[in-house]
């Protein structure tokens, strides 16, 4: 091929299939000489097109970030992070990990550039964990999401944008579920004895709340304070207790299995802004973590050394968007 | 010479595309393929400003396609003496066609500010005349009662069929209930979206009675093509009487005036 | 014919690998040479070849639309067996899925690929001196990338409510609303996984060709040394890769509205016919701009290919060097450089903020700034050739021709005021057809008659291609220029039948007239299939270099084998040395080694 070692570049391809028979064309040009080339920077193939890969990928994620810019700036409400069970110190604690893996694949690229093997490998699988730390974190947070009924989608989310009629409805309806009936009435059954005074209070408030929204001439102002029982919002000074944020005291957080709609405003556009950026960008860590693995296969010698720095070219962009997406859904 | 005819074929083919242009252009009017009627104040600055364009860009096109004609006809391979010039351009030619266009052009956007800026942006400082919103496949109408107010009960609820007085300031307040539509008056010069979840303004003055139709110019679905209103410009009296009488029809028939689309029309 | 000289005797040496087959062979080395090859070149014919049969669909739907145009409700001759029960007229949710799949098509399927992916991937590495591009099995993928998506937009027709219908923009909330429209079910949704194929498609095509236009260029074949081809071939990647993932990501979100209920572009609340569109809280004007941030640069992307193509065949036909390299160089940049400021000017009256129509207008003005550069150079090459009227140079000079028509038209719409009159009617329709059609696809046939020897080693027929440059000419304007006049009027486009306006009812017979010329257009193309084919099999054998061009393509053997040059190539000067005072001949290759004459005659033009 042209000049001397370029990792990663594929060999000439007439290579690939060996009994190609264009002679057969009485031809004087089979295969031509090994042809020279000036480039134009002074980098590998591989490298160059990394690097344009990965501008495609900020247009990518620019794209994301804007329309994320764009509905939330748009929206008449945006619930604050406390309000839909962001943590900070959990996304912080992510952001910490991200940014090891991200010295550890450094630190892989020059051992294996030092032909230390085993050291790369080793630096290699780490990042491979921290990686996979990363996702398991994020998994657990979108598991609390779920918890509080908080999905993506519509049919899914228990979530409504204010405390009307249509959301009166959906938390009768859960009510009156079959299996609901039948725990409710279990719960209704259990002697005092058994649970706790949060319980007992409650048990008090879900009984009332049950009343309201049954009652024919339910007004708004009722259905706000149903709203508020079943999920409270913090209040901007309340600032966050419990891990995830909050609201200990809400019927939802007392008894999981409830289940009942909650009234997060602007949490539905949330929702979904939300799990897409994080979710983009959770794909990205994954194919990562893939790469990872294929690379963990081999021997991590100075000959792959190209290989794990193009790896970690990407990893770094991943680290970066990741750096963008903290504060813009944690912090602000 | 056999090819030298053949190269005087195709520049005048060439030379055709010119000759007809502009032939198409002129012919145009005198079948009634133009500009329709206009009747809206705005409306000769629009007519204006297109005939501007019109004349501006027939100019460099017929200078353009011209000179393409000259050339093939002066340098046919078969017909021109000696080598082709040995030229690889010119500093002077690259720095006059530069600066040229840029100068119209400068001049055509700061020209045409001021008429954007009437039609769009300097919006009359009145309530809304009428309420104009679209849906799959008609003009839903809401004109302010008696009150003068929209939004109240005593709202007059119309489809398709638009009334305004002439001569005077016109405030649309458009929206619409489903898809994008487009509010696209041809004689009055005016067309805008709506879009679901916007209220956008829409102002002209109507210059001369007249029947004229509304277009809906923005795909909306099957039935885009016949999304067809009508809007009808009289004289204050006309519109007062129009107005009263409707709203009789509507007190008869109508006991509570209570459209069954209330959730995607009230605000 | 006289005019050009095609040298028919070469040796049968430089018959193709592509040429029939004289033995069977396996099936195996059948499929790694002509189906899952990763040579460059087989990889742009299975591009060209794709793309040509797409043409000929979206051809065959754009005659559907244009009936239905002229003469609505009337019986559809051949599709009216499809219409049966309606008693053979087409329904106008059939119309609107006509006309958003015949702009699918001709767009995703045609126009880009053919561009970037045929004539892209044939030409890059044989004229920057290269044996294929740097990631040959990547350059395979993008085109197998392509299949899924043929798959898609093909099968959408067959599925319920048919194809996708609310328009090639796709808006919203028309299309991600399941109860808008009959399309806008599962054939919308099939609609967007064929986009974002295309699009992973030309995202993985861009890269490489940057990729090798970099760093595979042969000794001597510096930057300003590059044929035109490849300078638009370079910078139109560059737009595809900073402008696709937008579009990409637009896509995504409208899917994630469509298949799993979130709001992005739906507001809250939004009902259509009594469906709820989503939970909402989203913006119907994101997607539009979303959408035009791709798709203004995609109208580069057609076009600025074609450009390049175009400059390099009127400097071979007019013996001529290209009049201003380094201001046409400069002009692409620029154009590419403003095209991602512009997007806002599809949307003057969408609803956007007007004053932010003001800026996207002064920034589409000043774009017809380096188009205007560019024209005029071109006037400048063929000023003083020695023009040879081959059937290339006919469709090259009439790509010049047409886009000044259609360049010209985008002023009209640029100026807001006039906008708001013209926008979604006809005179856009006119507008695009003629950069589009006139334009881009006169500069791929072109590029077809001029590579073609190098492609099949034989030449295309003359008189033939002649006279299908003549009919597809005349036709060509006697559908689309009659189309401004029509959006004079404002008949507005996308409508089944507008004969029912008052305002527009009289415009029948003029639409009629427009139709029976696409009838000619479509049927000409008959003359080009049969010239394609014949030629390739039984045309003259076309030598090295039938043009006496310069590049470095016209070095290799015609077709180049595999690793395309058997000599290294060195190259001591730019492209357009035709006609340099002195030299024997009155061209100069990009390979052919300095010698006294010549270094004499470029001395004294300095
Ligand atoms: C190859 C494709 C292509 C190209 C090159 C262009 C080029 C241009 N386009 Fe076009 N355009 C489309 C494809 C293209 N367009 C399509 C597909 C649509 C419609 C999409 C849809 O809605 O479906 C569209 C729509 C469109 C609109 C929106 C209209 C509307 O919906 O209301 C506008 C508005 O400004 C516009 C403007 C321009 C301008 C100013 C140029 C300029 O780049 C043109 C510059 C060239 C010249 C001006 C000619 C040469 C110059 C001279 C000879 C010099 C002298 C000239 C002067 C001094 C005036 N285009
Ligand atoms: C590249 C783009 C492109 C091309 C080439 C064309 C080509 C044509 N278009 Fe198209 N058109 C669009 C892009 C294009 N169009 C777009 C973007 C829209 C807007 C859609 C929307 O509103 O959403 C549109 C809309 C549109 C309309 C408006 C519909 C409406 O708004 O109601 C009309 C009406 O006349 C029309 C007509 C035609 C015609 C007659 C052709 C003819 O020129 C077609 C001629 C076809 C051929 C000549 C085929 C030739 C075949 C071959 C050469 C193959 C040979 C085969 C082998 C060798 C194997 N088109
Ligand atoms: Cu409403 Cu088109
Ligand atoms: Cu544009």
């Amino acid at each position: 091929m042209n000049t001397s070692a370029i990792p990663l570049s594929p060999g000439h391809d007439s290579h690939s299939h060996g009994d190609h028979d264009h002679n057969d064309h009485g031809g004087s040009h089979g295969h031509g000489p090994v042809l020279q080339y000036q480039p134009g920077l002074p980098l590998t193939r591989g490298k160059l097109i990394m690097w344009l890969f990965l501008s495609t990928e900020i247009m990518f994620f620019a794209a994301l970030l804007g329309s994320y810019v764009v509905l939330r700036f748009g929206a008449p409400i945006w619930p604050k992070p406390h309000h839909v069970h962001l943590s900070e110190p959990i996304g912080a604690f992510n952001t910490f990990v991200l940014i090891c893996s991200s010295v550890t694949i450094v630190l892989a690229f020059e051992s294996a550039k030092a032909n230390k093997t085993a050291a790369a490998k080793a630096w290699m699988l780490s990042t491979l964990l921290l990686g996979g730390l990363f996702l398991g974190i994020k998994g657990y947070e979108y598991k609390a999401k779920f918890d509080h009924g908080i999905y993506p989608w519509s049919p899914r989310s228990r979530v409504f944008e204010k405390p009307d009629l249509y959301y009166g409805s959906a938390v009768r309806a859960r009510l009156g579920e079959p299996a609901m009936i039948d725990r409710l009435k279990a719960l209704d059954e259990t002697p005092e004895s058994k649970l706790t005074p949060d319980e007992v209070s409650a048990r008090r408030r879900l009984v009332k709340i049950r009343q309201l929204v049954i009652s024919p001439d339910q007004q708004a102002f009722d259905l706000a304070v149903v709203a508020d029982q079943i999920m409270p919002l913090p209040t901007a000074g309340q600032g966050s207790h419990g891990e995830d944020g909050g609201h200990s005291s809400g019927l939802n957080d007392t008894f999981p299995w409830l289940k009942l709609p909650a009234v997060i405003p602007g949490g539905t556009m949330w929702a979904s802004t939300y799990f897409l950026l994080t979710g983009f960008h959770a794909v990205h860590v994954l194919v990562g973590l893939i790469v990872f693995s294929i690379l963990l296969l081999f021997t991590l010698g100075s000959k792959r050394a190209g290989m794990i720095e193009n790896a970690g070219l990407y990893w770094h962009f991943v680290d970066l968007v990741w750096i963008f997406l903290f504060p813009l859904l944690y912090l602000f | 010479m056999r090819s030298r005819l053949l190269g005087i074929i195709w520049s005048l083919v060439f030379l055709a595309v010119p000759v007809l242009g502009v032939a198409t252009f002129a012919v145009a009017p005198a079948f009634d393929i133009w500009l329709p009627e206009n009747v809206s104040e705005h409306g000769p600055t629009v007519d204006g400003l297109f005939m501007f364009i019109l004349v501006l860009t027939g100019v460099v096109f017929v200078v353009t396609e011209g000179l393409l004609f000259w050339f093939l006809w002066k340098y046919d391979a078969a017909h021109a003496q000696g080598p082709a010039t040995y030229r690889h351009g010119s500093h002077s030619l690259e720095v006059v066609w530069t600066i040229l266009p840029a100068g119209v052009l400068l001049f055509l956007a700061i020209y045409q500010m001021n008429s954007w800026a009437d039609i769009k942006m300097r919006r009359p400082a009145m309530s809304p005349t009428v309420e104009v919103v679209g849906r799959q496949f008609e003009w839903r109408l809401r004109y302010p009662g008696r009150d003068g107010m929209l939004g109240t009960p005593d709202d007059l609820f119309i489809v398709n069929d638009l009334h305004v007085p002439v001569d005077e300031d016109i405030l649309v307040q458009l929206k619409s209930a489903d898809v994008l539509h487009s509010f696209f008056l041809p004689n009055l010069r005016i067309k805008q979206d709506a879009v679901p979840g916007m209220k956008i303004p829409v102002w002209f003055k109507a210059t001369q009675t007249g029947e004229f139709d509304i277009v809906c110019a923005e795909l909306c679905g099957w039935g885009h093509y016949k999304m067809k209103g009508h809007i009808t410009i009289e004289s204050r009296e006309d519109f007062d009487s129009w107005i009263e009488k409707k709203y009789a029809e509507q007190e008869s028939t109508q006991p509570v005036a209570e459209p069954s689309d209330a959730v995607a029309i009230a605000d | 014919m006289s005019t050009t000289t095609i040298p028919s005797t070469h040796s049968a040496a430089d018959l193709a690998t592509l040429l029939p087959v004289r033995k069977p062979r396996p099936i195996a080395d059948f499929l790694s040479t002509y189906v899952f090859s990763k040579d460059h070149k087989v990889i742009g014919l299975q591009f060209l070849f794709s793309t040509l049969l797409w043409f000929l669909v979206g051809g065959l739907l754009a005659l559907a639309v244009r009936w239905q145009v002229a003469w609505p409700w009337s019986d559809v001759p051949v599709l009216g067996k499809l219409f049966a029960q309606q008693g053979g007229q087409m329904s106008p949710e059939f119309y609107t899925m006509l006309f958003t799949m015949h702009a699918t098509v001709m767009i995703f399927l045609v126009i880009i690929p053919i561009l970037a992916g045929a004539f892209g991937n044939f030409l890059i590495p044989l004229m920057i001196g290269a044996d294929d591009m740097a990631f040959p099995t990547l350059n395979m993928l993008s085109y197998w990338f392509m299949w899924p998506a043929f798959f898609a937009f093909g099968a959408s027709f067959f599925v319920e409510g048919g194809a996708a219908s609310s328009g090639w923009t796709s808006y919203p909330t028309l299309s991600t609303n399941v109860a808008a429209s009959p399309g806008s079910g599962m054939g919308q949704t099939l609609w967007l996984v064929g986009l974002t194929m295309v699009g992973v498609s030309s995202m993985l095509g861009s890269v490489n060709y940057m990729t090798t236009i970099i760093l595979m260029r042969a000794p001597g074949m510096t930057m300003f040394r590059l044929p035109m081809t490849i300078w638009a071939m370079f910078i139109t990647a560059v737009l595809q890769a900073f402008a696709l993932p937008v579009l990409t990501a637009a896509g995504f979100m409208q899917l994630a509205d469509r298949t799993l209920g979130t709001g992005f572009f739906s507001p809250e609340g939004n009902m259509v016919n009594n469906t709820l569109t989503a939970t909402g809280g989203g913006q119907p004007l994101l997607w539009q701009h979303l959408f035009w941030f791709y798709s203004h640069p995609a109208v580069y992307i057609m076009i600025l290919p074609a450009m390049g193509m175009v400059s390099d065949i009127l400097t071979c036909f007019a013996r001529k060097p290209l009049f201003g390299y380094r201001p046409m160089v400069y002009s692409i940049a620029g154009i590419a450089g403003l095209g991602f400021i512009v997007w806002g000017h599809h949307m003057f009256i969408s609803g956007m903020n007007p004053a932010l129509g003001i800026t996207f207008m002064v920034s589409t003005m000043m774009i017809a700034l380096p188009s205007a550069v560019k024209t005029f150079n071109w006037l400048g090459t063929i000023w003083g050739g020695r023009i040879q009227f081959t059937t290339a140079m006919l469709f090259a000079l009439s790509f010049v021709s047409m886009f000044i028509i259609g360049g010209l038209s985008g002023i009209f719409m640029a100026a807001t005021p006039v906008d708001i009159f013209i926008h979604d009617t006809y005179f856009i329709v006119a507008h695009f057809h003629y950069v589009l059609f006139a334009g881009t696809a006169m500069g791929v046939w072109a590029a077809i008659y001029f590579w073609f020897p190098k492609m099949f080693g034989r030449t295309m027929n003359e008189f033939w291609g002649k006279a299908h440059f003549f009919l597809t000419f005349i036709f060509l304007n006697g559908t689309f220029f009659t189309m401004h006049i029509l959006g004079a009027v404002g008949f507005p486009r996308r409508l089944a039948d507008a004969y029912h306006y008052e305002t527009f009812h009289h415009l029948q017979p003029l639409n009629a007239f427009m139709t029976w010329c696409a009838i000619g257009m479509v049927t000409s193309q008959i003359i080009f299939a049969v010239n394609f084919f014949w030629s390739m099999f039984f045309g003259p054998i076309a030598g090295r270099n039938p043009w006496h061009a310069n590049g470095l393509e016209w070095s290799a053997p015609s077709p180049p084998g595999h690793g395309n040059f058997d000599f290294q190539p060195v190259v001591y000067r730019g492209p357009y040395e035709y006609s340099v005072p002195g030299a024997e001949k009155d061209y100069l290759m990009q390979t052919d080694p300095p010698n006294a004459a010549a270094a004499m005659a470029a001395a004294a033009a300095h």
